[in-house]
This record gives C-alpha cells, sequence and structure tokens, in this order.
C-alpha cells in the first residue's frame, strides 16, 4: 500500500506558513517603529514648536520696537484670530500682569516654559478637539509680557498619519505575502507534489519514474529533482545488473548442469559407477561452484559499499608476487612472464586481496590466451594521482571489435572457446577496477595486446575519469 | 580427534561428522548456536567447525562468545559462498581459519587436522626433519641425504609448510593461502606447477619420492 505522500507537520503549505510568519515579523516591526517614533516626535516637535515660537516673540518684539506698544498688541490680536482652531494661543500682559490682548481668558502667571493641561486654559473661543496640552513659553517685550502656547496636536496628528501609513502597509504586505505566497506555493507545491509522486510510484515498483524536469533549473527543488533521478538511475543500474547476473547464470548454469545431470543418469541406469565417473562428475561440480562464486563475488563487488574496506596497501609488491607466483606457469608453457621495470613502492588505497586478484586474473588471462614463445610484461608507473597498471603481451591480440566485450561476463572470443576458462576472469577484473574507481582498456601492442588499468591512487575515481558503466 | 560440528542444516551436519568419524575422528553436533556455545564450554575438543548462519546464535556472535569466555580451541569457520567480508569477519572475531560453502570434504578434513595439531607458539622448532630431509629455519638450508640443496626463497617457503605439516594431506587452497597469501583459486594449476618444480629439486635426484599427490585433496609430505 502506498503512504500518504505528506507528512503531516502542518496543514499550510511551507509557503503560506513563511508569507504568514513574515506578515507577523511585519507586524512586529511596525509597533516598533511607531513606538519609536512616538518617542522622538514628542522631543523633537516640542523643541521645534519651541523654537517656533521663540522666533515669533523675536518677530514682536522687533514690531513693537518700529511700531509702539499699538501696534504690537493689534499683532497679537491679529495672530490670536488665525490661532488655527486654537492650535496658538497668545495673551499679552502689561507691567502689572494685566491682559491687554490675546485669546487666553486667564491671566498666566505660572513660570514658564510649561506643559498645561488644556482643560485648565480658559480660550475665547473653544479648544481644538485633539489639543490635551500645551507647550506654554513666555517672553518679555517692552514693558510687556508675552505668553505663547502651542497645542500639542501635531503630535497627535504625526502619529496618526504614521499609525495610518503603518497599518495600511501591514495590511498590504500581508496581503501581497500571501498572494506571492500562495501563487509561488502553488507552484512550489506542484513541483513537490510531483517529486512525491514519484517516489510513490517507484515505492509500488514502478522503477522507471523519473521526477520530471521543471523550470527553473538549477534551482534548489531542480538539484533536489536531479539528484533523486541518477539515484533512480543508480537503483535501476543495479538492479539491472542483478537481474543481468540472473539471466547470466541461467544461461551458463544450464549447459553444465545438464551435462552433470546426464552423466549421474547414466551412472544411475548402470550397474556399476566407474570412478572416472564419479571424478568427471565431482570436477564437474567443481567447475559449477567455482562459476557462481566468481558470479556472486562480481554480484558483491559491483552492489556493496567495499570501499569502506580500503586500506593503504602497495601495489609493487603485489604485482612482485603476481609475477612470482604465475611464472613458472608461464614458463612451462614456454612463454616468458616479467616485470619491467622492477618495481618500486606503488602506495595507493585498496583492497589488497582484490587488486591482487585483479593483476592474478590480467596475468593469467594472458597466459591462457597466448600461444607459446610469448613475453607478458607486468608494469606499472605512477602518473599523476594515478598508478597506471599494464599487461602486455606480444601475442596473438584481440580484434577491436571485441575490445569492450571481454570484460562482459561470461563472454568469449570464438578461438577462446575450446580453451578452459570461465568467461569470468575479466568480468571479476573490471568489476574490481570499477570499485576503485579504476578506468580499463585494451589496446593493440602491434602484435598483441595491452590491457591498462588507470588505478587512482586514492582507490576513488577521480572527477575527471568517467565512473564505469555498471554492466 | 575431538571436533564439534555447530550447523544447523541435518544432512550437511550429518555428512561432516559421519565422514569424520569414517576417518577414526570423534565428531560431535549442535544444530544451533546456544546449544553449541554450551556445548563449547561443556568440554574439550580439539577443533570447532562453526557455521556462518545459525539458528539462535548466528555464527559469528557465537565465535565472539566462545572467544570471550576464554575457549582457545581452534575454530574452522564456515561461509556461504559469495560472502566477500566474511572471512575477515570471521577471522576478525576470533576463528582460526574459514571455508567457504560447498566445500570438498577433503579440503574441510585437511584444514581441520592443520589447526587441531596446530604447534603451540612457544615450542617453534628450528630445524625441521622428515626421513632424510632436513630443513634449518635460522640458516635457511635445506638438505637431503646430507646433500645442500638450493631452494628458492618462496620454495623454502613451500617446502617449510609441506615438513611443518608433514604426514597430513595439505590441499592446493591452503598452499596459496599460506605460502603466496592468495585469498582466491586461480583457474591456472599454479600451486601444481611450483609443487613439481619443488619436486625437481628436492625429489627427483633421490630413490624415494617424499611429496606425494593425495588424489582429489592435495599433497602430503611424508617418508
Amino acid at each position: 500500500m502506498a503512504r500518504t505522500p505528506r507528512e503531516p507537520v502542518s496543514d499550510l503549505p511551507t509557503s503560506v506558513r513563511l508569507s504568514l510568519q513574515f506578515s507577523f515579523l511585519y507586524a512586529v516591526l511596525s509597533v516598533l517603529v511607531f513606538a519609536m517614533a512616538y518617542w522622538f516626535t514628542q522631543y523633537e516637535v516640542r523643541d521645534w514648536v519651541l523654537d517656533q515660537m521663540r522666533g515669533d516673540a523675536q518677530t514682536l518684539r522687533a514690531i513693537h520696537d518700529r511700531g509702539g506698544a499699538g501696534k504690537l498688541i493689534d499683532k497679537v490680536d491679529a495672530l490670536a484670530e488665525v490661532s488655527f482652531e486654537n492650535a496658538r494661543i497668545y495673551q499679552l500682559q502689561d507691567g502689572n500682569g494685566v491682559i491687554v490682548s490675546g485669546n487666553i481668558l486667564q491671566p498666566i502667571g505660572a513660570p514658564l516654559p510649561a506643559t498645561i493641561p488644556a482643560a485648565e486654559i480658559r480660550l475665547t473661543t473653544p479648544v481644538h478637539d485633539e489639543v490635551e496640552r500645551y507647550w506654554m513659553q513666555e517672553a518679555t517685550i517692552g514693558p510687556f509680557r508675552l505668553v505663547q502656547g502651542t497645542g500639542d496636536h501635531i503630535v497627535a496628528e504625526i502619529l496618526e498619519a504614521l499609525g495610518a501609513a503603518l497599518v495600511l502597509g501591514y495590511l498590504l504586505v500581508v496581503l501581497l505575502g500571501l498572494i506571492v505566497g500562495v501563487l509561488v506555493g502553488r507552484i512550489t507545491e506542484r513541483r513537490i507534489t510531483a517529486i512525491l509522486t514519484t517516489l510513490s510510484r517507484v515505492s509500488e515498483g514502478q522503477l522507471s519514474a523519473r521526477v520530471p524536469a521543471s523550470a527553473p533549473a538549477g534551482d534548489d527543488l531542480s538539484r533536489v529533482s536531479a539528484r533523486i533521478n541518477a539515484m533512480l538511475d543508480q537503483i535501476t543500474r543495479l538492479l539491472e545488473s542483478q537481474h543481468q547476473i540472473s539471466n547470466d547464470i541461467a544461461h551458463d548454469m544450464r549447459t553444465p548442469l545438464q551435462r552433470l545431470r546426464q552423466r549421474l543418469e547414466r551412472m544411475s541406469d548402470a550397474e556399476v559407477a566407474t570412478p572416472e565417473d564419479l571424478r568427471a562428475s565431482l570436477r564437474q561440480t567443481q567447475d559449477i561452484i567455482t562459476t557462481f562464486n566468481a558470479l556472486l563475488r562480481i554480484a558483491q563487488l559491483e552492489g556493496d559499499d567495499r570501499q569502506a574496506r580500503f586500506e593503504p596497501t602497495d601495489l609493487a609488491p603485489i604485482l612482485a608476487d603476481v609475477v612470482e607466483l604465475f611464472e613458472p606457469v608461464a614458463e612451462d608453457q614456454g612463454s616468458t612472464l616479467r616485470m619491467a621495470p622492477p618495481p618500486e613502492p606503488l602506495p595507493m588505497t585498496g583492497d589488497r586481496g582484490l587488486l591482487t586478484q585483479l593483476v592474478s586474473n590480467l596475468v593469467e588471462n594472458a597466459i591462457r590466451h597466448c600461444p607459446p614463445g610469448t613475453t607478458i610484461e607486468v608494469s606499472a608507473k605512477p602518473t599523476g594521482p594515478d598508478i597506471i597498471l599494464r599487461v602486455a603481451d606480444d601475442g596473438p591480440g584481440i580484434e577491436a571489435a571485441n575490445r569492450e566485450r571481454i570484460f562482459r561476463r561470461f563472454f568469449r572470443a570464438e578461438h577462446s572457446r575450446h580453451q578452459p576458462g570461465d568467461g569470468l576472469g575479466l568480468a571479476l577484473v573490471r568489476a574490481i577496477a570499477d570499485l576503485h574507481g579504476a578506468a580499463i582498456s585494451v589496446s593493440d601492442n602491434r602484435p598483441g595486446a595491452i590491457f591498462e588499468v588507470r588505478l587512482p591512487r586514492s582507490g576513488r575515481a577521480n572527477e575527471r575519469v568517467p565512473l564505469q558503466h555498471l554492466n | 580427534m575431538r571436533v564439534l560440528v555447530v550447523e544447523d542444516d541435518r544432512e550437511t551436519a550429518d555428512y561432516i561428522c559421519s565422514s569424520l568419524r569414517a576417518l577414526g575422528h570423534m565428531a560431535e553436533h549442535a544444530p544451533d548456536g546456544r546449544q553449541g556455545f554450551l556445548r563449547a564450554l561443556d568440554s574439550d575438543f580439539d577443533v570447532m567447525v562453526i557455521d556462518r548462519m545459525l539458528p539462535g546464535l548466528d555464527g559469528l556472535s557465537l565465535v565472539k562468545s566462545v572467544r570471550n569466555a576464554k575457549v582457545a580451541t581452534p575454530i574452522l569457520f564456515l561461509s556461504a559462498m559469495g560472502g566477500l567480508n566474511d572471512r575477515v569477519d570471521g577471522l576478525e572475531a576470533g576463528a582460526d581459519d574459514y571455508l567457504v560453502k560447498p566445500f570438498a570434504f577433503s579440503e574441510l578434513s585437511a584444514r581441520l587436522s592443520a589447526l587441531a595439531r596446530r604447534p603451540p607458539m612457544q615450542a617453534e622448532e628450528t630445524r625441521l626433519r622428515v626421513a632424510d630431509l632436513e630443513l634449518d629455519l635460522i640458516r635457511h638450508a635445506v638438505s637431503r641425504a646430507g646433500q645442500e640443496i638450493p631452494l628458492q626463497p618462496r620454495e623454502f617457503r613451500l617446502l617449510t609448510y609441506l615438513m611443518r605439516n608433514a604426514d597430513r594431506v595439505v590441499t592446493r587452497t591452503m598452499l596459496l593461502e599460506a605460502v603466496w597469501d592468495f585469498n582466491f583459486d586461480p583457474s591456472t594449476n599454479v600451486v601444481e606447477t611450483h609443487v613439481s618444480r619443488l619436486r625437481g629439486k628436492i625429489d627427483k635426484p633421490f630413490d624415494r619420492p617424499l611429496i606425494h599427490t593425495v588424489r582429489g585433496a592435495g599433497y602430503s609430505l611424508h617418508g
């Protein structure tokens, strides 16, 4: 049964959740901005207002100096008339504190400057709605005392405007955020759904399912999709390789198993089994086991994470050991196996046992397929980050058409079908090479064949070496 | 020798036990890990055969438990084929040797004999002698009937192994592992070639051969 694609972390898609979170953040910031603005305006506006009143007193003083008391009284009255709904209030007192002009009804005697609540001041006209307090200041002009006041409603109005702007901004942000969030979310959601659908299909067994490519390429979701597809490709390849192994086994085991069966049937029909028959049966059984074992080994090398077992090792003694082991075999066959040039330490990371088998299989392959009189030369030299291992012979060589095929399981060239061997030696070589991130190739030695294995010293494929195909 | 066989497959166990008994050994069978562990602690065996896959307590854990219980009896570890890591895992757990199933009985029997009669480490001889063949481990010299025979280093190692296991059957795989440190079987007859070279030096010039081929099994060096 398929699992529900979405994990129930939240009912809201990520994009909407993000835009809500963002608008909340914006609201908090707005409140902060408002608080700061309030604090600033309180002081800044007050300073500015006081400065303005000081300036006005200067102007009135100049009027008095030029025009005398009459002009001053008229001017203060005129100013009081246009008091902007009592935003500005004035009172002119003579030397005895008697009110001579202005719009403040009661005499202001308190020491100034000061802030006086609007409720405590009686005016000729009603007080402006929003004025709560007056900032009051006094000045001496000739024999007169000028008392001026400015209402604080200007602060309220500034804050009101700021507040309105912030609230409107907040609403816009929320609205835009939601619209963008929903739109982006819908696009993203569609892509995520595509990924989840693909994964569900794969888990239901449809291995060919792939996440469809979607614009914009190169963004995070596209990278995730590409990764998932690459992973699915790898899984598919591994499964195909497993499938191939089953086919290979079925194909190549059928014949020896059939032969063994025939022999055993003949033996059970006969009264007495000859020792030759028994030994031949055992030999055939052993061959089947050997083949099967080699196949399983290749399969394991292809699927397993054996790199975890890699250790620092030295290729030189491995080469020397293999050459030493096979040298008499080659000699018995009338060929020469030698090491050239004499080995120097060739440190690398890898699996010693498997590297031994790789070299051994290459050497064995050369011995087996070369006629008497052949010279087989094993060499290795460090080249950049790699070690290039070569097994070269001057035998019949390998047809160009077969140079890739020889590394396949059970491939055997026509002319070598009559020779012993299970056709798995080179397939195993390739599996071991792949595991070590090594590239392997065969070329013409004119005459003969050169098998070349480019082994990265690190035991892992260098970036520039394309990873060998799995099958 | 007394052998404990811990193997869950009845037929395989019967085959191993009856084949061992036919050779004059005493074989006991434990069908699972738990019983194997109890038997191993209970009585003295010369060697134990432990299968990798066991019900109750798996083979690796059994080997570890047996070693933790300070039982030093040599252990031969059996595993299914294709298990690339099994050999190392088995030896690391404390097994002394390792064999992949399916195996030939001759291989099992040869390995068990070699394990059971492994010479104690402290009493390492410096001179080996079989009939008139003498090998001096310190001087790295070999002589037969008083006649010095020069050997290549690898031939010397091969002969040393054969002489240490004199009168016992030594298989090709055992030689590959012990003399060349190869843990796989090359398909060409490399061991035969090397043994035949050695024969050419220590047997051929003399009347009586000392290295004998044991058909279907391997070699045996005896007088």
